[in-house]
């Protein structure tokens, strides 16, 4: 059985990130780009991870733990936040944010 | 095995701060809406946790925690120009939190958690840490940013700096997972002596990468031209107090880790190494963000007629001034020069803060025409904050600049330091001429008189004292920062 090579893994967690962080330039839904912010995260832990199962070391795979713990956070905060805004606007659309001119 | 190096000392600032924090959250829940007692406790938390790091002032650079947490002048200096900012903005907030109905006890425990944040991250020594407390911090921020909830702008402007703030998080973890690939480490001491020798080449490129990403998280988060954008619209929408909280600790604890990361961690060794290759090109891109940030900060600053973005512009242009300082690899220069910011950028707002009235309501340069004489004890503070702001002699902020200036030309930065000069001469315009709105234009209607609170006396006083004491007379601080510089240049060999 050969196993899969490193630069795989590290391919599709460079492709997630890409996607991620492009979803955040194109899409202008606040909740869509929450999940496209969402998808970096879980590309860098994949990262992490890989590295970790690589090295035979345990660092990479703590560093994931903390990361999704973070991450419910913020989405907790963010989701409050989005929630605050459609209370007063009735949209989700970034774009019709703009009483602060960008 | 390696010992765990559990020290609670070592963490005497964060624990004592997230003790009162929390005790606070629960007073608010169980008898809410006391501001005085929730106030003075957070304050009297912050002062302990400024003994509990001054506490470890003596001793030379140690690590605990597995080497997670490290303790050094470096980190004590910077804890407590943090806890001086967080100080700061309680006595800000005094008389904003009456106007706005806020509950205290919440605003004050958020102030405390970002507060444990920013120490924290002062105090990393592992991407680990620096990842968790960046997030302490943002995540307490936000809900800050969005205080008042009625209001639309602070709504939108909490979306904006959750938004992008996040987007930049996730930068910054993707650096540390590539430069955990590059050096099979998270911790920054074994990082830094993994790269002073040579590395192969998959490593250099993930080394190459994860720097890169690592450069724009903290180009987010210390709000340097090209990732300045969400600076104006979050420092607009907030409410003021949060906004001069904004603009002054997290951005010393931003510097710091920079420091910690860049100038410390991965320094141009001069011998053929990784770390001199990667230093050559983070030297180049910092050189560029350093610039674009002074011309763009200070050029567009000109520009605005709302006073909270001014002086958005303003902190973007001194984050240029500061790169200097980390590219110098200074860290003393850019500590003091931090010190100075987060005392005169509050000084500053405060006043912004009294004269906005409810619902920051008035924000533009032109609605303080006639402030000048008609109420004195607001336009004079205010107009020494911006002259120390622009840096003028006498003041903190010249100081600063010059000791800043000063190590980047000897460091061989020269041409950045002229930059910087000329600069600070255009950032001489839209400083005065507040003031010269303020003294010699008529104002339009009746200048209301604005009540004083006494915490907000208390802050200017510090403030003030804090502009001339520093201006005048710097030699005690310079040498207390220069004794903490050599010995952690001692303990570093």
């Amino acid at each position: 059985m050969t196993t899969i090579p490193i630069s795989w893994y590290l391919a599709v967690a460079a492709v997630l990130f890409t996607i991620g962080a492009v979803t955040v330039f194109v899409k202008r839904n606040a909740l869509v780009m929450l999940l496209g912010i969402e998808l970096m995260l879980n590309a860098a832990n994949l990262t992490a991870v890989t590295f970790s199962s690589y090295f035979r070391e345990l660092a990479g795979q703590i560093l994931v733990f903390f990361v999704m713990v973070v991450a419910a956070a913020e989405a907790a905060v963010g989701l409050a936040i989005i929630v605050l805004l459609f209370r007063h606007r009735e949209t989700l659309n970034v774009d019709e944010a703009q009483l602060l001119k960008l | 095995m390696e010992s765990l190096g559990i020290n609670y000392r070592a963490i005497g600032p964060e624990l004592v701060l997230t003790v009162t924090g929390v005790l606070v959250m629960l007073l608010e829940a169980f008898s809410p809406g006391k501001k005085v007692r929730d106030g003075i406790l957070a304050a009297a938390g912050i002062v302990l946790a400024g003994v509990a790091a001054l506490a470890l002032w003596e001793e030379g650079p140690v690590t605990a925690f597995s080497r997670m947490v490290i303790v050094d002048g470096f980190r004590v200096f910077f804890t407590l120009v943090i806890l001086l900012g967080t100080l700061l903005t309680i006595f800000v907030s005094w008389g904003f939190l009456d106007e706005e109905r806020i509950p205290p006890g919440e605003y004050f425990a958020l102030l405390l958690f970002g507060a444990v944040g920013m120490t924290l991250l002062v105090a990393g020594n592992d991407l680990m840490i620096l990842f968790l407390a960046l997030e302490t911090i943002t995540i307490a921020t936000y809900v800050l940013a969005g205080y008042r909830r009625e209001d639309l702008r602070s709504t939108e402007s909490a979306l904006k700096y959750f938004l992008l703030g996040a987007f930049s998080s996730a930068f910054l973890l993707y650096g540390i997972a590539l430069l955990y690939g590059a050096t099979r480490t998270t911790n920054l001491a074994e990082m830094a002596r993994v790269v002073s020798g040579p590395l192969g080449q998959a490593e250099i490129v993930l080394l190459m990468a994860g720097a890169a990403m690592l450069l724009i998280g903290f180009g987010f988060k210390v709000t340097t031209v090209p990732f300045h954008v969400w600076t104006p619209d979050v420092y607009e929408g907030a409410p003021t107090p949060v906004t001069a909280f904004l603009s002054t600790a997290p951005k010393a604890a931003g510097f710091a880790a920079f420091l910690r990361v860049f100038s410390l961690t991965f320094p141009p060794l001069g011998i053929e190494s990784a770390a001199d290759q990667l230093a050559s090109h983070w030297v180049a891109a910092v050189t560029a963000m350093s610039i674009l940030s002074m011309t763009f900060g200070n050029f567009i600053a000109i520009a605005q007629t709302n006073i909270k973005r001014m002086l958005a512009y303003s902190s973007i242009a001194h984050a240029g001034y500061v790169l200097i300082g980390v590219l110098a690899r200074d860290w003393a220069a850019v500590a003091f020069y931090m010190l100075v910011y987060t005392i005169m950028n509050l000084g500053c707002f405060a006043i912004v803060a009294l004269w906005a009235r409810r619902g920051d309501e008035r924000v533009l340069i032109a609605e303080y025409a006639g402030l000048g004489f008609r109420q004195p004890l607001l336009s004079f503070p205010l107009a020494i904050f911006l002259v120390s702001l622009a840096g003028f002699p006498g003041t903190a902020g010249f100081v600063a600049k010059f000791w800043l200036f000063k190590s980047a030309w000897g460091a061989g930065f020269p041409e950045l330091v002229i930059i910087g000069v000329l600069m600070t001469v255009v950032s001489v315009y839209y400083y005065l001429y507040v003031v010269i709105v303020m003294f010699f234009r008529e104002p339009k209607e009746e200048v209301p008189r604005v009540p004083l609170s006494r915490a907000f006396v208390a802050a200017m006083v510090v403030a003030l004292v804090g502009v001339f004491y520093l201006g005048l007379l710097p030699t005690r601080v310079f040498a207390v920062l220069n004794t903490a510089q050599n010995l952690l240049a001692i303990g570093q060999r």
